[in-house]
This record gives structure tokens, C-alpha cells and sequence, in this order.
């Protein structure tokens, strides 16, 4: 132990380095980690934060609401099923809109007849929308009071809702996100296609009677509906299209990131043993056992680590203090934070394991012959 | 060099585990650079396949092809710019469909139907006929041939497939090809709220007689702001995920790099240190800085080259057992080549660490070091 703190005091510049590149990448896979749950969150989490427990496609749709055309058949269906408590149809589309007569932007709104239903489960501010034209925008993206102006085609009207509340973590497809009454969401379609005979009903969201449950509910559903395709809120969130490809990249990146620091952390280890080798073969020589050269390396290991972890845990806590960054939703996960840290410290022991037999290797003898150096 | 050659021959077992390390990181490179070939050839088949210099959106759409519709009288103003030398409606629209022999499937083709008027790569000029189209080889992933029907969206809308092209997909999705009547029959059908008169298209592609930005400003300016014209160029950048795909893939292409000459740099900084006592006996009789270091040099490029190698053979190899339409992974030339320099120079760069240290050699500490 004395021995490997007073070798850490003695050369403080190399072991700051180390510390100091092993800070910069736990540092690296936090963010990137942050920038994945807010990247998530930006696409599905207006369905993970809506109020209803049950949300049903149809089987055409692939899981994505705008792609997905339920039929008055599968409406009917679905209404039918024992245990569902309520049934709310919705409508989704990404529109070309001005806020407060601003630059045009995309945003997504979503209508629905009943706001109970597949509407924001908790407010950060403002109130519920209750009349027709009013929306609960996403907090990154709307401020109370904005005038929302759907950008109509040719002949089409258009349609100005007005922000009443904002919630958090409530985007869809990374995209502005309104949630406003069906009726509204119907005259948006229109505003841009006037042509449009009928503007169909994208999705169901449903809530389960008192004790049924919803994984349940969504399995007789299906059942009774070959077309539709019933899953809990949980699992579209999980399932949308996009999220499993965002999850993979970005698990290539840890995974890499999670190789490079064994192969750091040992290569370094091992570059200062065979330097010291000399030194500690005359430890040995005088006496000194295998185990305490082995616990001093392993205790350097572990010190330049952990601080390297505090450094990359400091950098990840002031990046994130913001809570946004590029309209993205990053936040500090102690969780997140610790867990890594962890893993850093058990990957920087196994990529010091080749200096540790290294260690155990040296032969006292080689002091008296000038070998081990 | 002779040296550091004949170290690599009498001694492979010393640079085996670097090797080893530094192929997993080629074949990580290839495959990173295979896939989002792959993915970005799957997103852009439909327009780099277009005999066309401009692609014309309503600017309402914001440059997205399934929000944009362009009425007749856009059109006639788009035709009527100098230097448009011809001009043809694109449409599209995205279905799951079911194979024509099984309409109670769970699992779903998914699919893009587009229409179109001027001949894409590989089309016939004329369009299929009404409930025809032609699809991409994708398709026969799914065990769908010529003359097989296929039912497209919640309508169940039939279409025949008559025929085969070859690298045109959209958005990820196999590429149906058929007329713009067909087009909007199967919009009608599955998509009422996205219905188009007949005389209207999503989009135009538009061939160019002179300089295309020119042009294209100038259909800007013809239609009074109501569009949004891109060079066929940045319409294909424009596309959905595809920018964003390309700079993901790019953040991971460059971490491996840089871990690549992480690793190269640690491992010759440990060779250098083994070799301390070796190199001062051999500046001691004359060797100078240049040649050590350039040994040091040519065994990093050399064992970048055999990683390489290795792992463009491993690259190849997972091409050919790969099934059509499943993974989208493409080896091509150039991918390989930017991997190989990729290694090559982060090799170079890794084992430039060395540099000072076989600089700083003193061989006459050296010598007493060895002894």
C-alpha cells in the first residue's frame, strides 16, 4: 500500500494522465448514455407518458400511429372485449407549423377523443386541454400561451391551436409534440390535403377495467381482432420502430468503449512494470513477498481508476446540470453514473492482469545476474 | 529495416496479440463501414436510381416526400423554366403487404409503393399496368417471384409482380414500382386522408439542360415560393435518417480508429521499452534514430497491412453467407480501401508515441543498462 501511493505521489504526471484518460471515458459513454435515453425519450416518450395503459394499431401500422389506419370494424371489436374499461380513438401526423408566427417548423400532433385518454399523464405546467383548439405541448419544444398555426395546401384552412399546458418527456419522433382533441387534429389533415374524404382513426388508446391487466387485455384484444395489434403502453414504447436501432448503435459504442479500457489500463500497467522491473527484483531479492508487489499494483490500479472515474462522473454531473442540450432531454443518472463506474474499476483490474503476472513472475535471483530488466 | 523484418519472421509470437487486436478492430471497421453502406444504399435505392438532376417538393412539405403534393398548375410553372429539359410526377406511399397467397398473415412485407412517369434505373419507360409493379430483388427474400401477388395495406389492395429491378429501395423499404394511377388507387384505398386528384404527385424529378443550382433556384422563383427544389444530391442527404445514420456510423467508425491507435501506440511503446538495453547497443555502433525508428515504423504499418488483410477476407467471407434482404451489410471497394488507410495511418500515428523515446536513447546508458 505505502508502496504504491508513494510511487503515485513520487510520478504524479503519468498516473494524472491515465487517471485523466480513463475520466475522459467513462466520461464519454455517460453522455453518450444520457444521449441515448434522451434520444429514446425524444421518439416514444409521448407514448411512455400518455395516460392510457393499453394502446392498440392496427397489424399494417408496424407499431408506428402514423402508419397505422384502424378500422371502424376493429373500433367495434375492440369496445367489445370484456375488461376494457374505456376507448379513446386517436389520430397522429406530422405537420408543417409556425409558432407565433415564426419560422416553419415539423410537429407532431396528436388528437384524441377523450382526455383521459392517450393524453400527457402529469403536467410541468399550465393546465389540461378542455376546449376545442386547445393543446398541451411538449415542455422542450412550447411555452404556455404559444399560438401553434398549422400551415395549410392550397385550398385548405388553416389551424391555430393554442398551448395551454407543457409536460415533460412527451415528444414524439423527436419531433415538437401537441396533443389536442380529435376533432382538431381531424382539421389539421385537412388544412393540408382539403381533398381528403375521410380522415381515418390511427390508433386506439385503452384502459382496462378495475384489476385486469393490461399485458392481458392487449392478448385478448388481439384475439378478438386478427387485425389489430394490442400492446401495453410499455411495450410500444419499446417496440416502436427506430428505438431497437438506436439501442444497437449506440451498444456498439459502449461495447467499444468497454475494450478500450482494458487495453488501456493494462498496456500502461504493464509499460510501468517492465520499467520498474529492475527495482522490483531487488524487492524481491531483499525480501520483499510476491503478494504486497501484487497488492501495491493491483491498489495503483484501482486508486488511478476510481479517480478517473470521479473526474468522468464530475464531467458527466456539469454537462448535464442544463438538462438539455440541443432541444435534447440529457439528465444526470447516479445509477447510470455508478454502475459504470463500477465497471471501469473491474475492467481496468482484468486489463492489469498480464502486469500482475508479470509481477508474480520475477525471479529474485535475476537481481544477482542483472536479468528481469 | 532488415531488422525489423527479420524480428517479425524469427519472433511472430511477440506481435500475435496485437495482431489479433488489431484484426478484431479491421473486421469492427469493415463491418461498421459494410452496414451503413448497406443502410444508406437500402434508404437511397429509390433516388439514386432516378434519371434526374432536381427533385421538386412542395415547400409546405419541408423536403418530405410523403407530406409533399404538387398540383397541376405547380407543374405547368415547373415545366415552363428554361432549362428544364424534362420533367416526370413521382409518388409514394408506405404498406405493409401480405403475399397474395396468405391474406391472414401476421407478418408483414414492409413495403413502398412509387409511382412514376420518367423511367428510373433498370424500369421500363413505360410504367407497369394498372395493379402491376415491378419490385426490387429484396423481395425474392420473402420468396416472392414474377407473376405472384402481393396485398398491399389495410385494403388489401392486390398487385401483381411482373418483374424485377435492382437496387432501388426507399427508406429501408423493398421498392414497389408501378404507374401513378396505380399510385393513387392504392393511396385511395389504404390512405384517404392522403388522397390525390389526378393530375397531382407527391413529387417532380427533373432533368436539367445547365447549371443545376441555377435551375433550381430559378423553379423556386417560377412557382412563387410554393416549392422547394434540392439537387438530386442533397434530396438523397435530405432523406429521412440518412444524415443522422451517416454521422452515428461515423462516431463509431472513428472511436474504433482511435482505438486502434490506442492500441498500436501502447503496444510499441511497451516494444520500445523492452528493447531499450538493444536499441543503445545498436546506436553504439552506429545505427542512428531514422533507421530504429523506421523499423519500429514498418512492423506497425506491416502488421496494420496483415490485420487488414485478415479482416477483408473476414468482411468477404460474411458478405457471401449473408441472405439477400435480411442484413443490410455491402462490402464495395472503396469501404475497404478507407479501412485499410484508416488502420494503416492509425498504426503510423499510434507507434509516432515511440518516437521520442527512441530519440532519448543514451547508448552508453543503454549499454550499462544491458550489461
Amino acid at each position: 500500500m505505502f508502496l504504491a501511493f508513494h510511487e503515485i505521489r513520487r510520478g504524479p504526471v503519468r498516473f494524472s494522465l491515465l487517471a485523466l484518460a480513463i475520466g475522459l471515458l467513462l466520461f464519454l459513454v455517460l453522455f453518450q448514455q444520457a444521449i441515448q435515453n434522451g434520444l429514446i425519450t425524444s421518439f416514444v416518450g409521448a407514448l411512455r407518458n400518455q395516460s392510457a395503459p393499453v394502446v392498440v394499431f392496427s397489424l399494417d401500422g408496424q407499431r408506428t400511429l402514423q402508419g397505422s389506419t384502424v378500422s371502424d370494424d376493429i373500433d367495434a371489436k375492440v369496445r367489445e372485449v370484456e375488461g376494457v374499461d374505456a376507448v379513446a380513438r386517436a389520430g397522429q401526423g406530422t405537420f408543417t407549423v409556425t409558432i407565433g408566427g415564426g419560422d416553419a417548423t415539423d410537429a407532431s400532433i396528436l388528437g384524441t377523443d377523450d382526455p383521459g385518454l392517450g393524453r400527457p399523464s402529469e403536467l410541468s405546467g399550465g393546465r389540461r386541454a378542455e376546449a376545442e383548439g386547445e393543446a398541451v405541448g411538449s415542455e422542450a419544444d412550447f411555452e404556455v400561451g404559444d399560438e401553434v398555426s398549422v400551415v395549410a395546401s392550397g385550398d385548405g384552412e388553416a389551424v391555430v391551436l393554442t398551448v395551454v399546458g407543457v409536460a415533460r418527456d412527451v415528444q414524439l419522433s423527436v419531433e415538437p409534440t401537441l396533443f389536442t382533441d380529435l376533432a382538431t387534429y381531424e382539421a389539421s389533415v385537412r388544412a393540408v390535403n382539403p381533398q381528403a374524404p375521410v380522415v381515418p382513426v390511427n390508433g386506439l388508446f385503452v384502459r382496462p377495467a378495475d384489476g385486469v391487466d393490461p399485458a392481458e387485455l392487449a392478448d385478448r384484444i388481439n384475439e378478438a381482432a386478427p387485425d389489430a395489434d394490442a400492446v401495453t403502453r410499455e411495450e410500444a414504447a419499446r417496440t416502436a420502430p427506430g428505438v431497437a436501432q438506436i439501442r444497437q448503435s449506440f451498444q456498439i459504442i459502449f461495447a467499444l468503449y468497454g475494450m478500450v479500457v482494458p487495453l488501456v489500463t493494462g498496456l500502461f500497467f504493464l509499460i510501468v512494470t517492465l520499467q520498474k522491473a529492475r527495482s522490483l527484483t531487488l524487492l524481491r531479492a531483499i525480501g520483499a513477498r510476491t503478494g504486497v508487489l501484487a497488492t501495491a499494483l493491483v491498489t495503483q490500479v484501482l486508486a488511478v481508476t476510481f479517480l478517473g472515474v470521479i473526474v468522468g462522473i464530475g464531467l458527466y454531473r456539469l454537462v448535464t446540470s442544463g438538462g438539455e442540450l440541443s432541444s435534447l432531454t440529457v439528465r444526470f443518472d447516479p445509477a447510470l453514473a455508478i454502475g459504470w463506474g463500477i465497471g471501469f474499476l473491474v475492467l481496468a483490474v482484468v486489463g492489469s492482469l498480464a502486469s500482475l503476472r508479470r509481477v508474480l513472475r520475477i525471479d529474485p535471483m535475476d537481481a544477482t545476474t542483472g536479468a528481469g530488466t | 529495416m532488415k531488422l525489423a523484418l527479420r524480428e517479425l519472421r524469427r519472433r511472430p509470437g511477440r506481435f500475435l496479440a496485437a495482431t489479433a487486436v488489431l484484426t478484431v478492430l479491421a473486421v469492427l471497421l469493415m463491418f461498421l463501414g459494410g452496414l451503413l453502406d448497406g443502410l444508406l444504399a437500402g434508404a437511397t435505392g429509390a433516388y439514386r436510381a432516378q434519371p434526374a438532376d432536381a427533385i421538386v417538393y412542395s415547400t409546405n412539405a419541408r423536403e418530405s416526400l410523403v407530406r409533399s403534393r404538387i398540383e397541376a398548375p405547380i407543374r405547368d410553372a415547373v415545366e415552363g423554366v428554361d432549362g428544364v429539359a424534362e420533367v416526370g410526377g413521382l409518388g409514394s406511399i408506405q404498406l405493409g403487404a401480405r403475399p397474395g397467397s396468405d391474406p391472414d398473415a401476421r407478418e408483414l412485407i414492409s413495403t413502398a409503393l412509387l409511382g412514376y412517369e420518367m423511367a428510373p434505373r433498370g424500369l421500363p419507360d413505360e410504367p407497369p399496368g394498372e395493379g402491376q409493379v415491378i419490385a426490387d430483388t429484396t423481395l425474392k427474400a420473402d420468396d416472392i417471384e414474377v407473376g405472384d401477388t402481393l396485398l398491399l395495406g389495410p385494403a388489401r389492395t392486390e398487385v401483381e409482380v411482373v418483374g424485377f429491378v435492382e437496387d432501388t429501395n426507399y427508406a429501408g423499404q423493398t421498392a414497389l414500382w408501378a404507374s401513378l394511377d396505380t399510385w393513387r388507387s392504392v393511396t385511395e384505398a389504404n390512405r384517404p386522408d392522403r388522397v390525390f386528384a389526378d393530375d397531382a404527385v407527391a413529387a417532380l424529378v427533373v432533368r436539367i439542360d445547365g447549371d443545376a443550382s441555377s435551375i433550381t433556384e430559378a423553379i423556386d422563383e417560377a412557382t412563387e415560393g410554393a416549392t422547394d427544389t434540392l439537387t438530386l444530391d442533397a434530396a438523397i442527404e435530405a432523406l429521412p435518417g440518412v444524415s443522422q445514420q451517416r454521422s452515428t456510423f461515423n462516431q463509431i467508425i472513428g472511436v474504433t480508429t482511435v482505438i486502434a491507435l490506442v492500441v498500436v501506440g501502447l503496444f510499441f511503446a511497451l516494444i520500445t521499452v523492452e528493447r531499450t538495453a538493444l536499441y543503445g547497443i545498436l546506436k553504439a555502433i552506429g545505427g542512428s534514430s531514422r533507421t530504429l525508428f523506421g523499423g519500429v515504423l514498418l512492423q506497425a504499418v506491416l502488421l496494420a497491412l496483415i490485420a487488414s488483410a485478415l479482416a477483408t477476407a473476414a468482411a468477404v467471407a460474411l458478405a457471401s453467407v449473408i441472405p439477400p434482404g435480411t442484413l443490410p451489410f455491402v462490402v464495395t471497394g472503396q469501404r475497404i480501401l478507407t479501412s485499410v488507410v484508416l488502420m494503416v495511418v492509425a498504426a503510423m500515428v499510434g507507434c509516432a508515441f515511440s518516437l521520442r523515446r527512441v530519440l532519448r536513447i543514451d547508448p552508453a546508458a543503454a549499454i550499462g543498462t544491458a550489461s
